[in-house]
């Protein structure tokens, strides 16, 4: 490991940095959490602190006014979906630029580019009125193409930035046995690139789990609606009632951060496997 | 008797059967989309959508509320879909929508009804577009100058009845170490076009704003200037609201209403949408408060005129199927003084004012004397011609839209008011050139 | 037939999925998009053909010059801040062995929040009457508290720090992915010639982790031209346009002013520098470039 290497004194100077970005990152994270559990009368007199009398009520009342049961399960619905659609889809391609570099290639990765840069609010009404025409509109299908769409060009870049490192010997040897292209993703590519996989489905999945605009304009039944558009609702209807607004939006990072807690074992695991030689 | 008692089951299931779905078959269904609001949507359904299809077996009302309404609803007209009755937020929505042939005329309904002798003249008259009936009010609105009346009591202060009164006011109010005005325009950016409207009229005129809305003055003539350069003053030099124009910039509604509530502020500009959340900021309070129209300001003073606003507009969707059925429930609307003043005293009126033609007889004794003052107040000054204009009742949208927008420029000194209201008349000759103005009524 | 199950088509055969999803969601709409560029079209009624009205008022409009430049100083900023935290940090990771999960954890953390709740976290930490600076002033301590949202000197400046808050951590995850890459034998060898931790960050790690180092600067090129949810929750645009940014802009148009055609206009020449943007990345590649 590249670990052992470091001297004592290196090691304080870069705990001490790390620490200090951790801190900057988490701290206004943690007057979220503080937030979410404090009455709404301490927020004049305590608006930092740790709430002198903690108020699970919030939690209670957000869950109730919000509905969150039913949003829990439509927002997996679409972050499960998109996930799915949209990694087989950028898988293949990612693959495909990274290992088989077809005539042309180029000309796709800058399709993918300018596809990333163009500004949702621009085909957003000409969309509509095409989700309209196909009957896609206020389905939880509509919105997962959507969003494998708009993911798809971001994936499909990771990915095939992963891949192209891969060492060319280990698909050449599977040729030698006779293995066709789709072997060759399937039984190469894929099993020593799953970190990859995993990343992107990470980033993909938060940005479904996240995304507001679209769900808004493409989902109009309330027992449809995702988690989003849900806390997007409260923060006008409560706008300071803060205590109850912080712990909605602590019930929307909870279940990233519960699943990446999980993930990260794997997910560095699977990291770590990457880069050592085999 | 086992067979008896089986025969009349089955006659029973049968006949109800029938009886539901027979029921269910013959109503025709209607549908609102409104916008959704966690106070307005229970006592929307409870009062006005299960009293009306209690009232009748014809016609099924069915309210939808949407976060984000307007957006929603635009796309879904350009579709070709939406609601029956369709909510636009103001005249500039219903234009755009009438313009592209998106709305059903209402005339013959409005002629049926009578709905013209039921409604405020202006407030019709803001729903005659091209000749015809298009959209009818919902609820109306004007500006108001709310003030702590203990505290004015205390310092012996009185309400401004000209320019340099309302400045001595409000160099006192700072002195004892308050902002002037509490009002503040997070969450809502065309907060600023409210100031906007009450100083144009209270400045040059309500006259001169009439004319220039009907293209007989420009808006960089030299009244609307001083106008737009006085609030300039008091917003940036001044900071009469909420101390500082930054501060302005970064309070939200709850946060100006605790400021006014808690002596923050000794006064507040605002819509009377705000009642109900003033009297509840005070409920609990040993201060009281009251409420005057914005003052004249200038040097000379004059009548206040309250400024005419609209706040919802409904109107039929050209493709709807239902026109009549949506027509009835509108009439079921304007022909029920007291489930209006029901829903709106629910409110404090600051919500679902229909502009109907009230007097002190409709009122019962659970409204607030306040508002039942301005209530009655309004429909007498309005009925002998001292009015205003709002900008979002009667401005097109581009020229609605810089109005605000653009006011944060002359607030950031980047531009000067002049060239500020030249851009401005030159919007309006261009949406005049479009047709785009909406129709306002002879002064 | 033997020509359709080349290798070459058998290639393109793997992209086609991610090209039709992609085709279907945006390119169509926002072709059908883009030919409006030339109406008048208001979103609700008849379309218009007005020629290239609309690109010369454009061109004529303060305040989408002044939109251009603030797209301008957001990509510099983004280019800059949290790309050099984000390698340090990634770099000073990997060269530690405990709670370095609970590191990476940590600066993940802000990117998994959605864009309303950072937005809001911001908002209320800076508020001037209930947020910690006004906390702090009412303590005693000689601080103004404005929000420097609410100021035309700081606002934008204010919203991409809330931006860049909530997307550093992203990068460094990717920098990490890319720095366990590489070959710890070139460490090893590195260390035995006596290099220091820079050197070895500048001669090693740098150039290993290229590819991810050049998709991250592409990436944030192009992400930064659509930017909007930042800009439009925290300020929409303002105060007096010192906040507004292409996408802000273009959507007031479209949504506000009821400016169909305007707007597309916008899209317009957002899309053609973004062309310009990528075909300069080509031709990097073409010549050679791995990236």
């Amino acid at each position: 490991m590249i670990v052992a290497k470091y001297r004592r004194s290196e090691l304080i100077s870069n705990y001490t940095i790390l620490t200090i970005l951790a801190l900057f990152s988490f701290l206004p994270i943690l007057l979220l959490f503080f937030n979410s559990i404090k009455a709404q009368e301490e927020f004049g007199i305590n608006p930092l602190g740790f709430p002198s009398q903690i108020r699970f009520l919030n939690f209670y009342d957000a869950w109730i006014l919000g509905e969150y049961a039913q949003i829990f399960i439509n927002s997996s619905k679409l972050v499960i979906g998109t996930i799915v659609i949209c990694l087989t889809c950028s898988g293949l391609a990612g693959f495909s630029l990274a290992r088989l570099n077809p005539k042309g290639s180029t000309i796709f990765l800058i399709y993918l580019l300018v596809g990333i840069s163009i500004p949702a609010q621009m085909f957003i009404l000409p969309l509509f009125l095409l989700w309209k025409e196909l009957n896609l509109m206020n389905t939880h299908l509509g919105l997962i193409i959507i969003y494998s769409g708009l993911n798809a060009p971001f994936a499909t870049f990771l990915i095939r930035s992963y891949m192209i490192k891969l060492p060319e010997e280990l698909f050449d040897a599977a040729r030698v046995d006779g293995a066709n292209t789709l072997q060759l993703f399937f039984k190469i590519a894929l099993p020593i690139s799953w970190p990859v996989f995993l990343t992107a489905g990470l980033v993909v999945g938060l940005a479904v789990w996240n995304e507001f605009l679209f769900a808004l304009t493409f989902m109009q039944d309330d027992e449809k609606k995702p988690m989003a558009t849900i806390l997007f609702a409260f923060q006008s209807r409560f706008e300071n009632n803060w205590g109850l607004v912080s712990a909605s939006a602590v019930m929307m990072a909870a279940p990233v951060v519960i699943l990446f807690l999980l993930f990260q074992k794997r997910f560095i695991a699977g990291l770590t496997s990457g880069a050592s030689k085999g | 008797m086992f067979i008896k008692n089986y025969f009349l089951k089955l006659f029973l299931l049968i006949f109800s059967i029938i009886f539901i779905s027979s029921n269910v078959f013959s109503k025709t269904t209607v549908v609102w989309w409104a916008e959704a609001n966690a106070d307005r949507d229970p006592v929307f359904q409870a009062k006005l959508a299960d009293v009306f299809n209690a009232s009748q077996n014809e016609i099924e009302l069915v309210m939808e509320f949407k976060e984000g309404l307007n957006d929603v609803l635009r796309t879904a007209m350009v579709a070709g879909e939406g609601p029956d009755i369709v909510e636009t937020p103001g005249p500039s929505y219903v234009k755009e929508y009438q313009e592209a042939g998106m709305l059903q005329s209402m005339q013959g309904y409005s002629d049926q009804y009578g709905w013209k002798d039921l409604l405020l003249p202006w407030s019709y008259n803001a729903g005659v577009f091209d000749g015809e009936f298009y959209s009818a009010p919902k609820t109306y609105e004007t500006m108001v100058m709310l003030y702590n009346k203990t505290l004015f009591e205390e310092k012996g202060w009185s309400i401004p009845t000209n320019l340099p009164e309302y400045e001595a006011l409000a160099a006192e109010i700072k002195a004892a170490g308050m902002n002037v005005f509490s009002y503040g325009s997070t969450g809502w950016q065309p907060t600023h076009e409210h100031l906007a409207g009450m100083y144009l009229n209270s400045v040059a005129g309500p006259d001169n704003f009439y004319k220039a809305l009907i293209g007989e003055k420009k808006w960089n003539d030299p009244e609307f200037v001083s106008a737009v350069e006085l609030l300039r003053k008091h917003m940036v030099d001044e900071g009469y609201w909420s101390g500082s124009l930054e501060n302005y910039y970064a309070l939200g509604w709850d946060d100006f209403h605790a400021q006014f509530g808690n002596r923050g502020a000794a006064m507040m500009t605002i819509g009377t949408w705000t009642f109900g959340a003033t009297v509840s900021t005070f409920a609990d309070k040993s201060d009281d408060w009251d409420w005057a129209p914005f003052p004249n300001l200038t040097a000379e003073g004059g009548d206040p005129s309250y400024l005419l606003a609209l706040g919802t507009t409904l109107s039929i969707n050209g493709s709807s199927e239902n026109p009549d059925a949506a027509a009835k429930v509108m009439d079921f609307i304007f022909s029920n003084k007291a489930i209006v003043l029901d829903m709106a005293n629910d409110f404090n009126f600051g919500e679902f004012v229909v502009p109907l033609k009230f007097s002190a007889s409709d009122f019962g004794d659970n409204v607030n004397p306040k508002v039942k003052r301005y209530l009655i107040e309004f429909a007498e000054e309005t009925g002998k011609g001292n009015y205003g204009y709002t900008t979002w009742t009667f401005f097109p949208a581009d020229p609605g839209v810089h109005i605000w927008k653009d006011m944060e420029v002359v607030w950031a000194g980047d531009i000067s008011v002049e060239d500020y209201m030249y851009d401005h008349e030159k919007l309006w000759e261009k949406a005049r050139k479009k047709n785009q103005l909406l129709p306002v009524g002879k002064r | 037939m033997k020509f359709f199950l080349s290798k070459s088509f058998i290639a393109w055969y793997f992209i086609l999925p991610a090209f039709v999803i992609h085709l279907l969601v945006v390119a169509t709409p926002s072709v059908l998009s883009l030919a409006l560029c030339l109406t008048d079209w208001n979103g609700f009624g008849k379309i218009n053909y007005v020629g290239f009205e609309n690109f010369i008022e454009l061109f004529d409009d303060r305040y989408f010059k002044k939109a251009v430049k603030h797209n301008i100083i957001w990509t510099v900023i983004f280019l800059t801040v949290p790309i050099s935290l984000a390698l340090t940090c990634a770099y000073l990771l990997t060269g530690i062995k405990k709670g370095q999960l609970i590191y990476r954890l940590v600066f993940f953390f802000p990117y998994m929040l959605a864009s309303i709740i950072s937005c809001q976290i911001w908002k209320y930490i800076v508020h001037p009457l209930h947020g910690i600076v006004a906390w702090f002033s009412k303590k005693g301590f000689d601080i103004d508290p404005v929000s420097p949202f609410t100021m035309k000197e700081t606002s934008l400046y204010a919203v991409a720090f809330v931006d860049g808050w909530h997307f550093w951590g992203f990068l460094v995850v990717i920098y990490i992915t890319g720095m366990y890459q590489v070959d710890n034998s070139l460490y090893e060898a590195a260390d035995i010639e006596g290099a220091t931790k820079f050197q070895k960050f500048r001669y090693i790690t740098l150039p290993m982790i290229r590819p991810i180092f050049i998709f991250t600067l592409m990436i944030i090129i192009i992400w930064s031209i659509p930017t909007f949810d930042y800009p439009w929750i925290l300020t929409q645009g303002g105060p007096a346009y010192s906040s507004e940014v292409l996408a802000t802009n273009l959507y007031s148009h479209a949504f506000e002013r009821f400016n169909v055609g305007y707007s597309s206009a916008i899209g317009t020449l957002m899309f053609l520098y973004v062309i310009i943007i990528v075909g300069i990345f080509g031709i990097l590649r073409k010549l050679g470039w791995e990236i």
